[in-house]
């Protein structure tokens, strides 16, 4: 009798603990990214991940009376990110809008306020990458629209293809019917004076590596979702057609609901020499978190091929990083209605995004 | 300690028609012939690439340089990148017209720029500027090609179910390492027929169509572009090679297992031609069920059960 009461015990124990097991066994049962042959391509929060959106608006060198211009420009992109999330709206749509918004802002390489190649002209490279499926849309080399990253956006979802570049990426948009603007609009007198200046005889090409380049954002939406964008006018007086990394997949950009998104700045070719972005999601494949995933990435690349640059990170539980090896990087972020930013290495400012929004 | 120099290279994966077999096979033949040749006298690695890639860009059986095919406007539009794993220094070139030899191209990127990847009219200035010469497009297009794009264009066919024909092509790649142990890959492609005007697969992409690195080994891949770029393919074997040098023909299936899944292919059947003798390459040939090709070649460096370079 003592025997069976204890099966009958024993047994209600077991179904209580079935579905515990059961659940312990759905969320530590997606394979990694790298070695699985079972792709999980739901996010895991099924709407209960807080979203996170981190924003970037180039690493290198920013002048001083450029300072102001670039954190207002990057807290004023994650706010417009984070309020998309916010609403429940989806990784791919906050990425894009924050992007968006810097193209649209003078202060950055990137859309309006490009750098100029060396026939004092914008060029722009731009990637944009849901993590959902690995799809992405780029563009390089395109010429005479006002937002790239949109124009991506297009090229994942509107053809079949991956990357449109120079004159077939302007037929293109024109058939999906953005505006064609003059180039001269996305040049401001910032731009053409430094074009000036890199012309004359005695500067230095090195110098120019370290102009801030490219705008860029990574989140994760309430499911779970991540996604990453990444948008450049490229390298001040650059050979026309020169594209950097901001078009290329895994350098300029990854995303990857396995592990996480990244965006990249920083001297494209020495990004592109270590596919930067797919690497530090393969550090954190590894175990690293984002912080030490992108340092050691960071490190490599100015170890193996003397570059440098900085990193946004966004892991699959919503970690986030911002990192760079240059002095200086704008960036911004929003988690859990508080806004924090920077420009220099262990300069943070932190908000309510319900003040932040106020001031502004 | 020298290294023994190996040459790998690929015609690209597709479902090759009979009457292009023997063709095929004679040109991937021709092709490390003439790139060994370079590796045998002492040559690098990225000699024997660029020797052996602008064989099959000349050879009109495959898709890159003479042969390759028509984007949607019949134009062609070629694309191509070279790699040395020593410095990781790389030049590739998209959506480049009138030139025979992009993959030559692509190595005047890397060693008379400061950049890894031109593009477009751009590319062809700068081609200008450096005096090579500008072939008429009739000199890069095939019957066959012209045949293909105008049915493709009669039928409006998708990219997917271009690779569910018989009639695609496919890109030209090679990988080396030579007597130092330098590693090289190169790889060239004319895209796919009926492209959209401008469109860029993943053979000019650093880490999808092609890496090299020295600490691990190099990589030239061939099959539906925009799948490879998606997994970036090329980066993702060595990832898997870094983890374990000696587990490199699970890893390359792995991550082809990985790529056919992101690329909606249902499953593989893949089979291991055997290792050439000596020292380590594998050739593993992957046959999908449905639409999707990829082969891969790859080669690595082993060490010796005490540490030593073989």
């Amino acid at each position: 009798m003592h025997s069976s009461s204890c099966c009958c015990c024993c047994s209600s124990f077991l179904l209580f603990l079935l579905p515990l097991l059961l659940a312990l066994v759905w969320s530590t049962g997606r394979f990694s990214g790298i070695s699985g042959n079972c792709r999980l391509s739901a996010g895991v929060g099924f709407g209960s991940m807080k979203p996170v959106i981190v924003v970037h608006g180039g690493a290198g060198r920013i002048f001083k009376d450029r300072e102001e211009g670039a954190r207002s420009g990057v807290t004023r992109a994650a706010l417009k990110g984070y309020s998309i999330l916010k609403q429940g709206g989806n990784a791919l749509d906050a990425v894009e809008e924050a992007v968006t918004s810097m193209e649209d802002d003078p202060h950055f390489n990137a859309g309006c306020g490009s750098v100029l190649n060396e026939k004092g002209e914008v060029e722009m490279d731009a990637i944009i990458m849901d993590g959902k499926n690995l799809a992405s849309g780029a563009v390089s080399a395109v010429k005479c629209i006002a937002n790239p990253i949109k124009l991506a956006r297009l090229v994942m979802e509107k053809t079949e293809h991956m990357l449109l570049t120079d004159h077939g990426a302007n037929l293109f948009a024109k058939a999906m019917g953005v505006p064609e603007i003059p180039g001269e609009k996305l040049i401001t007198q910032r731009s053409r004076e430094r074009w000036n200046k890199n012309l004359e005889p005695d500067s230095n090409p090195q110098e120019f590596k370290k102009d801030p380049g490219t705008v860029g954002a990574v989140a994760i939406d309430n499911e779970g979702n991540v996604a990453c964008a990444t948008s450049t006018g490229g390298l001040a007086n650059k050979l026309v057609g020169r594209v950097g990394d901001s078009a290329c997949i895994g350098s300029g950009g990854y995303a990857d609901n396995h592990v996480g998104a990244i965006s990249t700045t920083g001297h494209g070719e020495s990004m592109m020499k270590v596919v930067l972005a797919r690497l530090i999601l393969y550090h954190m494949e590894q175990g690293m978190s984002p912080v030490e995933a992108a340092d050691t990435a960071l490190n490599y690349m100015k170890t193996r091929v003397g570059g440098l640059g900085g990193v946004i990170v966004v892991s699959n539980s919503g970690d986030w990083a911002a990192r760079f090896s240059t002095k200086q990087m704008s960036w911004a972020t929003v988690k859990d209605d508080q806004l924090q930013y920077g420009i220099y290495t262990g300069e943070i400012h932190t908000s309510s995004v319900a003040e932040a929004l106020e001031s502004k | 300690m020298s290294t023994k120099p190996v040459l790998v290279v690929h015609g690209g994966a597709w479902a090759i028609p009979d009457e292009f077999a023997e063709r095929s096979i004679l040109g991937v033949k021709n092709a490390v012939k003439s790139g060994f040749a370079v590796l045998e006298m002492g040559g690098s690695s990225m000699k024997a690439v660029e020797i052996a890639v602008r064989a099959l860009e000349d050879d009109t059986v495959f898709d890159a340089g003479h042969g390759a095919v028509l984007n949607a406007d019949g134009y062609v539009e070629l694309d191509a990148i070279i790699m040395n794993g020593k410095t990781l220094a790389a030049g590739a070139v998209s959506c480049i017209r009138n030139i025979s030899n992009p993959v030559t191209f692509a190595c005047s990127v890397l060693k008379k720029t400061p950049y890894v990847m031109l593009t477009g009219t751009g590319a062809n200035q700068f081609a200008e500027k450096l005096g090579i010469p500008q072939v008429p497009v009739e000199e890069l297009v095939t019957d066959h090609a012209k045949a293909e794009w105008e049915q493709y264009r009669k039928y409006k066919q998708t990219v997917k179910s271009l690779f569910n024909t018989e009639l695609v092509h496919d890109t030209v790649g090679a990988v080396a390492i030579d007597c130092e142990g330098n590693m090289a890959c190169a790889t060239s492609t004319g895209g796919i027929t009926n492209k959209m005007v401008g469109r860029v697969g993943d053979t000019p992409v650093i880490g999808s169509g092609g890496y090299a690195d020295n600490l691990v080994g190099a990589v030239s891949a061939t099959g539906h572009g925009e799948s490879i770029m998606k997994v970036t393919l090329a980066r993702l074997i060595l990832f898997h090679m870094e983890q374990d040098l000696h587990t490199t023909r699970s890893s390359m299936c792995g991550s082809l297992h990985y790529c056919a899944e992101v690329g909606e292919q249902p499953s593989l059947r893949h089979q291991l031609l055997p290792s050439l003798p000596d020292p380590v390459e594998a050739f593993l040939q992957v046959k999908l069920q449905r639409k999707l090709q990829i082969l891969l070649f790859t080669i690595w460096r082993r060490e010796s059960m005490d540490g030593e370079e073989l």
